[in-house]
C-alpha cells in the first residue's frame, strides 16, 4: 500500500509538473551555456523570471482555490485591471494605502457578484465570469474614459513604488525559512518514523524545499534580491498551502469540490465555500492589480487583458482538475515559473516571439493529455 | 421452460431456459431463471431488489451477454452482440431511466434508431401517425422531449418500440415515477399492444396493477424463478410470500432485541410536506426507538428524511430536536445531532478523491481537529482504525480510497462517519441495497446497539424483512403519504408487502390505522 503511494506520488501524473520544470531548467541551461547566449543560470535572469511570474502566480493560486471548488473565474483579468485602476485613479487624492483597500474592497464585491449568481441562480461558473470579464473590462474603461490614468501626486507615486519596487536581499531569509522548514518537517519525520505513523508526502517535500532554499542562498551569495511582489506571492502561497493543507477549512473545500451533495450531507455549509472561492480570487486578482498599477504609477484600460488564461494555464499545468476536488497551489506556483521559464528561454535564446505561442499552447494540451491518460490508467487498474 | 398450460401448443416468442449470470468481479446474479413470452399475452416480472430483474431486462435488450443458459427467440436459439442486434430482431426494451435526447423533438427520438435517410423525412412523419393512432395516443410530433412529463416520455419510448416493429416488449417499470392519470394511459396502452398480438414484458413493484394488468407472472428471487402463474388463478398474497420468501435466519435473532424506548422525545415533526412528493406528515421519535419506514422507490420516503434533516429546501412544516427548532439547513441538524446515510452511496455520500479516513471525518471534521481548525492527522486515523474495527470494514488501510472498495464496505464507511459525533437522530436510507448478506447483518446489527445506547433511528429499506428484524414502529409510505403504522411484533413482511403495493379495501378493513400517524 505505501509502496503503491509513493509510486503515485512520484509518478507523472502527480509530480510532472516539477520534472517538466526540472528538465526546461537544465536544457535552456546547457543550451545557453554552449551556444555562448547569455547564461540561463545567472542570479538576474532566475530572479527576472521570479519577478515576471509573480502576478500570474499570485492570481494562479487563488484560481486554484476557486477550481477545487468545483467552479471557474475567467473574470480574474478584467478584475485585475479593475484593482489597478482604483488604486492608481484614487491613490493621489486619497493616498496609496487608502486607495488600495478600496480597491481590495471593489474587487472582492466584484467576486461576490460571481458567487451570488453561480450559487443563487444556478448559472454555470463559466457563462457567468466570461460575462463578468466583459462586464468589468467595459468598466475599467469607463472608469479611465478609454485613456491611461497616471497617478496625479509624486508623494503618492513614491508609496506605489516603495511598495512594489526595489530588490529585497532575500540570503538570510531564505537561510532562516531553509533551516525553519528543515526543523520542523524534520521533526515531524522523525516522530512519524518512531511512532511507525504514515508519513505525508508533504513532508518530505518540505524538507526538500528548505533544503533547495539554503542551496539557493549559498549559490546567490549576499547580493541575492528579489522583487517585493515574489516575496508577496510566496507568503502568500505559503498561506492558502497552510490552510488548504492543514486546516478544517482545506479539507471542507476539497470536499466541497469532490462531492458537493455528499459534502452538503455531512453538514459542510457547501454555499459559502464555493462564494468564499470567488471573493478570494477577485480579491487576489484586485490585489495583483493593485502590484501592476504600482509598478508604473500608470495603467491604460487593456492592461492585463488576456492574463485569466495564462492564470487558468499555470493551475492546469499544475495539475489542478476542472472538476473539482483536486489541486495544489504549489504545483500551480510551479506551472507558473514554467510557462515563464519558457518565455524566457525564448528571449535569451533568441527564437524569436513568433513559435513562443505554439509551444506553450504544446505543453498545455500535453500536461493536461498527461493528467487525463494518468488519471484513467489509474481507475482501470483500480477496477 | 415447460409449456404453460395457459398456453397450450402455443409456440413462446421467447423462451429462456436456465439463465446464469456470472459478473467478472465474481458476483453472482442470476442462478437460473427459467422464463417464457408469448404473443399477445402479459407476463408480469417480479422480484425484491437484488433479485435479479434489471439483471434478466439487461440480458434481454443484449446490455450484456449471459454467462449460461439458453435463448430461444421465435423458435431459434440466439445470443444477440447488441441492443442495436436485439431491436432489429424484435425485442424492443424500455428502460426505467429513459434513454431519450431531452433536445430533440418527439418524432426525431422516435426514429433516433434509423441510421440513413434525411432528419426530415415526410415519411417518417406518416409511420408516426400510423403508430400513435395504432396505439390510440397522441401527440405533437414537434414537441421537444424536454418539455414533456415523465409520463409522456414514457409513452414516447413505447412509440419508439414500435416504430422499429417490435413484437417483444420488455417495461422496467414504466409506471415507477408516474402520476396516477399517467399509469393509466400507460395500461390503456399495454392492453391494446398485447390485443394486437404483441407480446409485453412488464416488470413492477406495485402488486394490484400487476394482479390487474397481467395474464401471467414470473417472480424471481436469489436469481431464480421461484414461482409461474397465471394471474387470474393465483392471490395475491401467495405472490407476495413468493417476493419475500423465507426471512433470512441471520437477521432473526435481532427480533429479540427491544425494549430500548426511552421516555424523552428526541424528534418531533409536524405538518411536514415536500412539492418533491410528500404529504403533510406528523411524527415523534423518542430516544432508543428505531422506527422502520417501508415504502417503495418512489412512495415518498426519501422526501419525509430529507425534509426532516433540512437538506430539502422546498419543503415545510416544522422540525424539532432535542427541543431545538430547525430551519433547513443540513449543516445546522448535523450541530443539533441529526445524522443521515442518503440513499445513493455514490452520487450523496462519498466524497470520490477522499481516502477512507478522509470520508470517515468528514461531518465531525471539528471535533478531530485542535481547536477546531487544524486537522490531526492521529486523530482522524484512530478514528478510522476504530470504524473499520467496529464495522468490520474489510481493507489493506484507512489510506485506501472508498471508491476501491467494493459496495458494502464503500457503505459501512457512510455509516461509520457518524459513529464519532453523539448523534440523537440517526437517518438510514435505504442502507442496505446492493450489498451483501454478512454487511448487512453487521449494518442492522449496529442499528440495535446504538439503539440501546440511546440514539433513535429512522430506517428505510425496500427489503421488509430488515425493517422487521430491526424497528419497533413501522410506517408504511405510499403516494407521498403514510398509509399505515403497525408495532413490528404485530406485522409480518406479507402484510407489509400489500400495505405498501397497493392494499385491497378488505384488508385495510382488516387492519385499521393506529393512532399517532395523521395525514393531512
Amino acid at each position: 500500500m505505501l509502496k503503491s503511494d509513493w509510486k503515485r506520488h512520484f509518478g507523472l501524473r502527480e509530480a510532472g509538473v516539477y520534472y517538466a520544470l526540472i528538465l526546461l531548467m537544465i536544457t535552456l541551461g546547457v543550451v545557453t551555456s554552449l551556444s555562448g547566449r547569455p547564461p540561463y543560470f545567472s542570479p538576474v535572469n532566475i530572479t527576472n523570471i521570479l519577478y515576471q511570474s509573480s502576478m500570474i502566480a499570485l492570481m494562479g493560486v487563488a484560481m486554484t482555490v476557486v477550481l477545487i471548488t468545483g467552479n471557474f473565474d475567467l473574470s480574474v483579468g478584467s478584475v485585475a485591471a479593475l484593482g489597478a485602476a482604483i488604486s492608481v485613479a484614487l491613490a493621489g487624492p486619497m493616498g496609496f494605502g487608502a486607495a488600495a483597500i478600496i480597491a481590495l474592497v471593489a474587487c472582492g464585491m466584484v467576486g461576490a457578484l460571481n458567487g451570488a449568481i453561480v450559487q443563487l441562480l444556478g448559472i454555470n461558473a463559466f457563462i457567468v465570469t466570461l460575462g463578468t470579464l466583459t462586464g468589468i473590462r467595459g468598466l475599467v474603461l469607463i472608469l479611465t474614459n478609454g485613456r491611461s490614468l497616471i497617478v496625479s501626486t509624486p508623494e503618492a507615486k513614491a508609496q506605489m513604488v516603495a511598495f512594489e519596487g526595489g530588490r529585497v536581499p532575500i540570503q538570510m531569509l531564505l537561510i532562516v525559512a531553509g533551516i525553519l522548514l528543515i526543523v520542523w518537517f524534520g521533526v515531524r519525520l522523525l516522530r512519524a518514523r518512531r511512532t511507525g505513523t504514515h508519513v505525508d508526502v508533504g513532508v518530505p517535500g518540505a524538507i526538500v524545499a528548505g533544503a533547495a532554499m539554503l542551496l539557493t542562498a549559498f549559490w546567490g551569495g549576499a547580493e541575492l534580491g528579489v522583487a517585493k511582489p515574489v516575496i508577496y506571492t510566496a507568503i502568500y502561497t505559503a498561506i492558502v498551502w497552510g490552510v488548504l493543507s492543514y486546516t478544517t477549512i482545506g479539507r471542507r473545500v476539497y470536499a466541497t469540490g469532490g462531492n458537493p451533495i455528499a459534502a452538503r450531507l455531512s453538514g459542510v455549509n457547501v454555499g459559502v465555500y464555493k462564494m468564499a472561492g470567488f471573493v478570494l480570487s477577485s480579491a487576489t486578482a484586485g490585489f495583483a492589480g493593485i502590484l501592476f498599477g504600482s509598478r508604473l504609477g500608470a495603467v491604460n484600460p487593456t492592461a492585463l487583458q488576456g492574463a485569466e488564461l495564462t492564470v487558468i494555464a499555470a493551475a492546469i499545468l499544475g495539475g489542478t482538475s476542472l472538476f473539482g476536488g483536486a489541486g495544489s497551489v504549489i504545483k500551480t506556483l510551479v506551472g507558473a515559473l514554467l510557462l515563464f521559464t519558457l518565455t524566457n528561454g525564448f528571449n535569451i535564446l533568441n527564437l524569436g516571439a513568433n513559435y513562443q505561442g505554439v509551444i506553450e499552447g504544446t505543453v498545455v494540451v500535453a500536461a493536461a493529455a498527461i493528467y487525463t491518460v494518468g488519471g484513467s490508467r489509474r481507475k482501470k487498474a483500480m477496477a | 421452460m415447460s409449456q404453460s398450460p395457459h398456453h397450450k401448443g402455443e409456440q413462446p416468442l421467447l423462451s429462456l431456459t436456465g439463465i446464469q449470470k456470472t459478473f467478472p468481479n465474481g458476483t453472482v446474479a442470476l442462478r437460473g431463471v427459467d422464463f417464457a413470452a408469448y404473443a399477445g399475452s402479459v407476463h408480469g416480472l417480479l422480484g425484491a431488489n437484488g433479485a435479479g430483474k434489471s439483471t434478466l431486462i439487461k440480458i434481454l435488450s443484449a446490455t450484456y451477454p449471459a454467462t449460461g443458459g439458453k435463448q430461444v427467440w421465435k423458435g431459434q436459439e440466439v445470443a444477440f452482440n447488441s441492443p442495436l442486434e436485439a431491436n432489429k430482431s424484435g425485442i424492443a426494451t424500455i428502460h426505467q431511466n429513459i434513454p431519450l435526447v431531452p433536445t430533440l423533438s418527439v418524432l426525431e427520438n422516435v426514429f433516433l434508431w434509423k441510421e440513413r435517410g434525411w432528419r426530415r423525412d415526410p415519411s417518417d412523419q406518416i409511420r408516426f401517425a400510423e403508430i400513435c393512432d395504432e396505439v390510440g395516443y397522441h401527440i405533437n410530433p414537434n414537441d421537444l422531449v424536454n418539455d414533456l412529463s415523465i409520463g409522456a416520455r414514457q409513452m414516447v419510448c413505447i412509440l419508439q418500440a414500435l416504430s422499429y416493429g417490435a413484437d417483444l416488449i420488455v417495461m422496467d417499470e414504466p409506471t415507477a415515477s408516474l402520476a396516477k392519470e399517467e399509469r393509466e394511459i400507460v395500461y390503456s396502452t399495454v392492453r391494446k399492444l398485447a390485443g394486437q398480438g404483441k407480446g409485453i414484458i412488464f416488470v413492477s413493484h406495485f402488486l394490484d396493477e400487476i394482479v390487474a394488468l397481467t395474464d401471467e407472472v414470473t417472480v424471481l428471487r436469489d436469481g431464480k424463478t421461484v414461482m409461474y402463474a397465471v394471474t387470474a388463478e393465483v392471490a395475491e398474497a401467495d405472490i407476495a410470500n413468493a417476493i419475500a420468501g423465507r426471512t433470512v435466519g441471520t437477521l432473526e435473532h435481532l427480533r429479540n432485541v427491544r425494549g430500548t424506548i426511552r421516555d424523552e422525545v428526541v424528534l418531533e415533526c409536524t405538518d411536514i410536506a415536500s412539492p418533491e412528493g410528500l404529504l403533510p406528515t406528523n411524527l415523534t421519535l423518542r430516544a432508543g426507538e428505531v422506527v422502520g419506514i417501508a415504502g417503495l422507490l418512489g412512495s415518498g420516503r426519501s422526501e419525509l428524511v430529507h425534509a426532516i434533516f433540512g437538506s430539502d429546501k422546498h419543503a415545510s412544516g416544522k422540525v424539532v430536536m432535542n427541543g431545538q427548532t430547525m430551519g433547513r439547513s443540513p449543516s445546522q441538524s448535523v450541530k443539533a445531532g441529526m445524522a443521515l446515510v442518503p440513499e445513493d452511496r455514490d452520487q450523496q455520500a462519498i466524497v470520490p478523491v477522499f481516502e477512507i479516513w478522509k470520508n470517515n471525518s468528514l461531518p465531525y471534521l471539528d471535533k478531530t481537529a485542535k481547536h477546531g481548525i487544524f486537522l490531526q492527522r492521529d486523530v482522524e486515523m484512530e478514528w478510522a482504525e476504530r470504524a473499520i474495527e467496529t464495522l468490520k470494514i474489510k481493507t489493506d488501510s484507512a489510506e485506501t480510497f472508498v471508491t476501491e472498495l467494493s459496495g458494502g464496505n464503500a457503505q459501512k464507511v457512510t455509516v461509520s462517519r457518524w459513529l464519532f459525533g453523539d448523534a440523537k437522530l440517526i437517518i438510514l436510507d435505504e442502507p442496505t441495497a446492493g450489498i451483501d448478506v454478512g454487511a448487512k447483518a453487521d449494518i442492522l446489527a449496529l442499528v440495535r446497539k446504538l439503539a440501546a445506547d440511546g440514539v433513535a433511528i429512522i430506517i428505510i429499506s425496500s427489503e421488509f424483512e430488515e425493517i422487521l428484524a430491526v424497528s419497533d414502529r413501522i410506517l408504511v409510505m405510499r403516494d407521498g403519504a403514510v398509509v399505515a403504522e403497525r408495532d413490528s411484533k404485530d406485522v409480518d413482511d406479507q402484510t407489509l408487502i400489500l400495505l405498501a403495493s397497493g392494499i385491497s379495501a378488505t384488508d385495510m378493513a382488516k387492519a385499521p390505522q393506529k393512532e399517532g400517524i395523521q395525514n393531512a
